[in-house]
């Protein structure tokens, strides 16, 4: 029976690195292949010798798919395809192909600039991976090879994240990645047609609550900002170079719009530039409301929002600055920090998430004094905030998403266990499907039925419907007919072909033994069909060509003697000529 | 473990015995593992253990039946592991009682908790630590870990199952080392209980009649022989052999992936392999059961030994060229032509078996080509090696795919319909003609190589992976075409294809899709590189649009496309191929020189990669005297370093410093003596005072971009310009100059400057330096100690296990319902 098997690397009851293998058809495909930022070492990245040990990785995997640019999902890829040796195709959407290499380079950036990290990939090695990428439409129907088959769907969460699906003949699986059910500021809400797959992996980072609108937090967010420049603070915002940052910068330029402000707004890197570029080119993945209002006014492009320079950090007065990188663990966004720090006036927002052995991670844990390098220590004065504006799904969410697509099983990813257990009960409840938790490492197995599908010939569909009844998906009808199945369909049912014989008694008269019956049969079919391949078998039987005869005693005459000769549909010719000549008699034996 | 840890640990513990306390971060965990790690390899665990008595309360607690978390069970398991892995130690745990509780049936083994693949993990990985002592050994045997590690095999978590039988192998060896009398038996008979149980269960399951059995026999036996070269293994594969044999009698040979593993690994060990229990004639039968599939790695395996029996390898090297030649065979125009690669022919019948259908063909083919690819370069390949047949293959490969093809028989035209159009054979069918390059072929096949390769070029079906590696591919072809040993230019025949190469290449740089005009950029590159100082290629280069394509692309939307054409132009105008400013398509000069071309990226280019290749192709020509820089060397540094030195990119900056200490090599000499054999003297060190040396690098500013860099936010900066400077301290010191200003105002002042900068206020300018100055800053700076410090990384404070201690106690009670939202 065909399977679908599914063995998560990273994200298997855990949010660190998405790396999911899934096997379908024997096809087998890699989906996401993200980094853990918290470690320093290999320890960052999937451990992909449980897939190297199956031979050389570009003939063992079909293809790779990234669902979106966020490093958890991507940032292992340069090191997947230049230093572990996989040269196949690598598919992700349009947006995500431009943004993922800003990113992996912002990444690498810091990662050097930090020192201490081994084994890290290079810039060349960035660009060398990002020409194996192939680039998808949303609902295009890409063709990895005759058999596999993909196509995109739109995820919401960030610009450019994707679902997939995944098929293989009749076998499909939907990979959501990370997606978010609710339209937010610049982005639309994830949608998936009626495909009914035969399983879906989703994320479950929200498994278990029911997220508030991210409005309020964007209002709370304008609310602090306003507050702290309105005193004479200075706002220090770590950012990565792309996403949030840019999320944040359109809710702070309409809101300096609005309130007529004029404090200074800076960007610390020359990446905004780009990334606006690329918001703009990819408008299309954008909401509604950014689509309609671009032609009046790009929000995109920032009037307020300056270039920074390491100057500027000592100016008087207020000011808002984005600085990479995002949990304050090296370079400018740190510097500032240092600077800013001591001023209870002053304040940081961090908003997302940091690991442990950041500064981010201190400060957010409440830390408010320091250790420097030099055993110096540094108070923090300054106002700390934590925002979190990540869009994923929550449990109402995840729910309406099985709902939508309908699949036979689901399989949860990129959560934590507890809430998972949670979540996967209420599916099973709800759906009255399987549902499924791996760890990293565990496989799950699914048989799937295959679905053939059957020509019906135009006389046998008139004659049914000739009954008067329509057809109708929901109600199952007999048919009476002949199935003919092919090669593929009894592979596919792992079914052997059935041989079909035709048969046919001769009875002669002769009083000898079986087996001198038979001798006598062999020696005259062996001088009358001279063309053929005559053999006399060991075991006493005789065969012309796939022509079997047997020599068996009569049950009542012990005179007479039952050839019983079979033959196949090939060389059903020559099994009625033969059956004709034997019934003709033998020739007379020498006595 | 110093005092403020020792203070820490107790309240951490606390913590972490705490069900209701989760942790936040999965990495802090192993994190602290690795520092007991790091404590115990250097010192005492006895002695952390009795000094910290809160670690075993911790392991203590792990035994009371609560709902902990199944995270915190298994750090528990691999800590107690980590310590119980001294002798000392692990009797103290004994007395206690707690390994067996801990690792034994009482333990979680029996518990709810077992079902979390993670505590199943820290089991293993706990046993594996402890697993260093005989002590250990007798240990594993009462609590009857053995059977629970042979039954973890089978795991459903494949880390679970690989480390189980990681730990067996790791048992069997530690067992074998034998007590301190001396070492076991070789009689497989007098072997310890332990080691006979796990062989007697290999043993068990190489009988087995279930494949996943029998892999898990044949992979703890390939560790085993991988890693242990000791008599006993010898014992173990005379033992096993017959057993492994007879798994090639069964039909179809179950596990054979794994067996191909084992019979290497077997061949590959000195010990074993030239033993006498038919490991050739095992070799060779197991060449012939298997697929071609499943025979490729064992035929690779076999060719890469040092020293095996020729028959062998012969059968080896058919079985790996099969597939090939079963598409010469197929291909071939006339009947008896393709009487190849060593009379390996199969029929049509062959043809059939081998390259089935698309998906087999294809994948057989892909592998059969890597694998020759990996075997050419090696010393041990087969010799004489089939390098025209093989090329006719790849060729002909290619051909295929790309419909140009034209098979005279059935099987040809039914391997044109599989193979037309597939970018996987094509891109390793690529591969592997680019690696041929290493060696000869006739010539009327290395024209057909080159116009196949042209081919590709020019279809407009290549995909851009394809494209890359036929650029790759014929660089290579173009570079093994010299026919006169130690002449590098191009011969004739490959003067001639470059004619029709350029207007192809010139096309592809104006491909919609930024991938191929990054390929053509960095083939064109390579090339000019490497003769661009040949007349015929200058002629060809000069006559095609390809040096006016490349400054257009300077301004290419893509940043990747615009830094490999910066890239390109600092080639070609080094080798003089860029086009004149003057020339009669540029009338009155409006064609900017490339060196302003190029300052205009560094200046002005929103992205970092043009900015960095700029800044490389600069300290390149810097390096070389090239023409544009000769004229007013010092005009050239000044600019660059301006525009580097405000870079927002700290790795232009970090460039800026690169190309100043080039400038310094070059004002001041080489330090240390110059190697007596170098076939270049080294620049000439100036005959002057060093600080009237010195003047120029004032000159250029050269020292407030350095000194300023010494505290630059970026640490690579930072370390770069402390490099710099102790270079000029070196000088100094070597220098018998004594002209330096020791306290003068200007000197305090450039110091009182300095300590701003390191504070942080990097506002006020240094303006003009005397070389006095400079020379008295330099030498009142602690360079070395500030050197030290930057060798550090910039996290090394927040990484150290003091920070990791407190931000693990600090995270507790604050957590919030969505902590898990990474991004």
């Amino acid at each position: 029976m065909p399977e679908i098997r599914v063995t998560p690397l990273g994200a298997g009851q855990d949010v660190g690195r998405s790396c999911i293998l899934v096997s379908i058809a024997g096809k087998n495909v890699m989906l996401d292949c993200g980094m853990h930022m918290g470690f320093n070492d290999d320890r960052r990245f999937p451990d992909f010798s449980y897939i190297t040990r199956n031979g050389r990785l570009t003939d063992f995997l079909d293809c790779v798919i990234i669902s979106h640019f966020h490093l958890d999902h991507c940032g292992a890829l340069p090191y997947f395809s230049e230093m572990v040796g996989y040269d196949g195709p690598i598919y992700m959407t349009h947006p995500t192909q431009a943004i993922c290499p800003i990113l992996l380079e912002d990444y690498r950036k810091i990662a050097v600039d930090k020192k201490g990290e081994a084994n890290f990939f290079t810039s060349q090695m960035i660009k060398d991976c990002m020409k194996k990428v192939v680039a998808v439409h949303l609902h295009q129907t890409v063709q990895v090879d005759d058999e596999l088959e993909i196509k995109a769907y739109y995820a919401g969460h960030v610009l450019g994240a994707a679902m997939f699906q995944i098929k293989v003949g009749s076998e499909s699986v939907v990979y959501t990645g990370d997606y978010n059910m609710t339209p937010d500021r610049h982005l639309g809400a994830a949608w998936i047609d009626k495909c009914r797959p035969n399983l879906l992996i989703t994320e479950s980072t929200y498994a278990t609550t029911i997220r508030d609108s991210k409005r309020c937090r964007e209002r709370d967010f304008l609310k602090k900002v306003h507050e702290a420049v309105e005193r004479g603070g200075k706002v220090l915002i770590p950012v990565f170079a792309l996403g949030r940052a840019q999320e944040l910068c359109i809710l702070l330029e309409t809101f300096w719009e609005r309130m007529n402000l004029k404090a200074p707004i800076y960007f610390s890197t020359g990446l905004t530039e780009k990334a606006n570029h690329y918001y703009k080119l990819f408008i299309t993945w954008t909401n509604q409301k950014i689509r309609k209002t671009f032609v009046q006014r790009n929000m995109f492009e920032f009037k307020h929002i300056k270039a920074f320079d390491r100057a500027f950090a000592d100016n008087p007065g207020p000011m808002v600055v984005f600085a990479t990188p995002g949990m304050l663990h090296a370079g400018q966004s740190l510097q500032i920090f240092r600077k800013w720090a001591g001023n209870e006036k002053n304040m940081v927002i961090m908003p997302g998430y940091c690991v442990q052995g950041t500064v981010g991670h201190k400060i957010l844990s409440g830390q408010r004094k320091l250790e420097m390098e030099g055993r110096q220590v540094l108070e923090v004065k300054m106002q700390v905030e934590y925002m979190s504006f990540s869009a994923h799904a929550d449990a109402k969410g995840i729910m309406q998403l099985v709902g939508q697509a309908e699949p036979e099983s689901v399989l949860l990813v990129h959560g934590e266990a507890k809430k998972m257990e949670f979540l996967k009960q209420k599916i099973e409840q709800e759906f009255r499907v399987n549902c499924y938790m791996p760890a990293n490492g565990e496989t799950v197995t699914l048989p799937t039925s295959p679905s053939i599908p059957v020509g019906i010939s135009l006389g046998l569909l008139k004659r049914e419907m000739a009954q008067g009844l329509l057809p109708d998906a929901k109600k199952p009808r007999l048919l009476h007919g002949t199935l003919i199945m092919k090669d593929s369909a009894l592979k596919e049912l792992g079914l052997v072909e059935h041989q079909l014989r035709f048969t046919c008694r001769v009875h002669l008269h002769d009083p000898r033994k079986e087996q001198e019956t038979a001798m006598r049969v062999y020696s005259h079919l062996k001088s009358m069909l001279k063309d053929h391949c005559v053999q006399h078998l060991p075991d006493g039987s005789v065969t012309v060509e796939s022509i079997l005869i047997q020599a068996a005693a009569h049950s009542e005459d012990p005179g007479t003697k039952v050839l019983l000769v079979s033959w196949t549909y090939q060389d059903e010719e020559l099994g009625s000529y033969l059956t004709s000549l034997l019934k003709k008699g033998l020739p007379q034996a020498p006595s | 473990m110093d005092p403020e840890c020792s203070q820490l640990l107790p309240a951490l513990c606390a913590v972490l015995a705490d069900p209701r306390q989760p942790m936040a971060d999965d990495t802090c965990l192993e994190k602290l593992l690795d520092w007991f790690k790091t404590i115990t390899e250097a010192g005492s665990s006895l002695l952390l253990l009795q000094e910290n008595p809160c670690l075993v309360e911790l392991l203590c607690h792990m035994l009371k039946p609560q709902d902990l978390s199944s995270r915190v069970l298994s750090f528990s398991l691999r800590l107690t592991g980590v310590f119980a892995a001294q002798e000392d130690c692990f009797q103290y745990l004994q007395q206690g009682e707690l390994l067996p509780r801990l690792f034994g049936e009482a333990g979680p083994l029996g518990g709810a908790a077992w079902t979390a693949p993670t505590v199943r993990s820290g089991w293993i990985q706990g046993l594996r630590s402890l697993a260093r002592h005989p002590s250990a050994l007798h240990f594993l045997a009462d609590c009857g870990a053995v059977d629970t590690i042979f039954s973890l095999q089978g795991d459903s978590s494949l880390f679970v199952a690989s480390a189980a039988g990681q730990l067996l192998v790791h048992i069997l060896g530690l067992s074998m080392q034998g007590p301190a009398d001396g070492p076991p038996s070789l009689q497989a008979g007098d072997w310890p209980a332990c080691a006979k149980k796990i062989v007697g269960h290999i043993e068990e399951s190489l009988r087995s009649t279930a494949t996943p059995q029998i892999t898990q026999a044949l992979n703890v036996l390939t560790t085993t022989f991988g890693h242990c070269h000791d008599p006993w293994t010898r014992v173990l594969w005379v033992r096993l052999s017959p057993l492994v044999a007879g798994l090639l009698e069964k039909d179809p040979v179950p596990a054979a992936h794994s067996l191909v593993d084992l019979l290497l690994s077997v061949a590959r060990s000195p010990g074993l392999s030239s033993s006498s229990c038919g490991l050739w004639e095992t070799l060779a039968q197991t060449l012939s059961r298997l697929s071609p599939t499943q025979a490729g790695p064992l035929a690779l395996g076999i060719l890469k030994l040092q020293d095996c029996p020729q028959a062998l390898r012969a059968q080896a090297f058919a079985v790996l060229l099969q597939p090939l030649a079963c598409v010469l065979k197929a291909t071939a125009q006339a009947p008896g032509a393709s009487g190849v690669l060593d009379g390996t022919v199969g029929d049509f019948a062959t043809v059939d078996t081998l390259l089935p259908s698309k998906a087999a063909c294809v994948g057989l083919l892909c592998r059969t080509l890597a694998h020759l690819e990996l075997l050419l370069p090696l010393p041990q390949r087969p010799c004489p090696w089939p390098q025209a047949p093989l090329l006719g293959a790849a060729v002909t490969l290619l051909q295929l795919c790309q419909g140009s093809a034209s098979p005279t028989s059935d099987t040809g035209h039914h391997l044109c319909a599989l193979l037309l159009g597939c970018v996987r054979v094509q891109r390793a069918a690529l591969d592997f003609l680019g690696t041929l390059s290493q060696g000869t072929g006739p010539p009327e096949l290395v024209t057909e190589v080159f116009a196949v390769l042209l081919e590709y070029l020019r279809s407009p079906d290549s995909s851009p992976t394809v494209l890359k590696k036929a650029f790759q591919a014929t660089f290579r072809w173009l570079l093994s075409s010299p026919k006169t040993p130690g002449c590098w230019d191009l011969d004739p025949q490959a003067l001639l294809f470059l004619r029709e190469l350029l207007p192809v290449l010139q096309k592809r740089l104006c491909s919609p899709c930024w991938e191929v005009r990054d390929s053509g950029l960095e083939f064109l590159t390579q090339m000019t590189g490497r003769w661009g100082g040949q007349a015929g290629f200058r002629h060809a280069l000069l006559a095609s649009e390809v040096p006016k394509l490349t400054e257009q692309l300077l301004r290419d939307p893509e940043s990747y496309v615009r830094a490999s054409a910066v890239a390109a132009t600092g080639q070609l105008s080094s080798q003089g191929l860029c086009i004149s400013p003057a020339s009669p398509e540029h009338p009155g000069g409006q064609q900017k020189s490339p060196l302003s071309e190029l300052l205009h990226i560094l200046s002005t280019d929103s992205e970092g990669f043009p900015r960095r290749a700029a800044m490389h192709v600069f300290t390149q020509w810097l390096r070389d005297s090239h023409a544009d820089v000769v004229g007013d060397t010092e005009e050239f540094v000044a600019g660059v370093l301006q525009v580097a030195s405000q870079d927002l990119d700290w790795e232009v900056r970090a460039q800026g410093l690169e190309l100043a200490l080039v400038f310094l090599e070059q004002t001041l000499g080489q330090p240390g003596s110059p190697c007596p054999y170098a076939v270049t003297p080294p620049v000439v060190a100036p005959a002057c005072p060093l600080a009237q040396a010195l003047q120029p690098l004032c000159r250029v500013r050269l020292f407030e971009f350095a000194f300023r860099a010494l505290f630059d936010c970026d640490r690579p900066v930072a370390q770069k310009s402390c490099d710099l400077l102790l270079f000029l301290r070196a000088k100094m010191a070597s220098s018998s100059s004594p002209q330096e200003a020791r306290s003068s105002p200007d000197v305090a002042s450039v110091e009182a400057a300095l300590q701003r900068w390191q504070a942080g206020d990097q506002a006020q300018p240094l303006g003009d330096l005397e070389p006095e100055v400079v020379l008295a800053v330099l030498k009142s700076m602690d360079l070395e100690g500030l050197r030290g410090a930057l060798a550090e990384s910039s996290d090394h404070v927040e990484k150290s296990p003091q920070s990791l201690l407190q931000d693990m106690l600090a995270t507790v009670g604050i957590l919030g319902e969505n902590e898990a939202d990474c991004y």
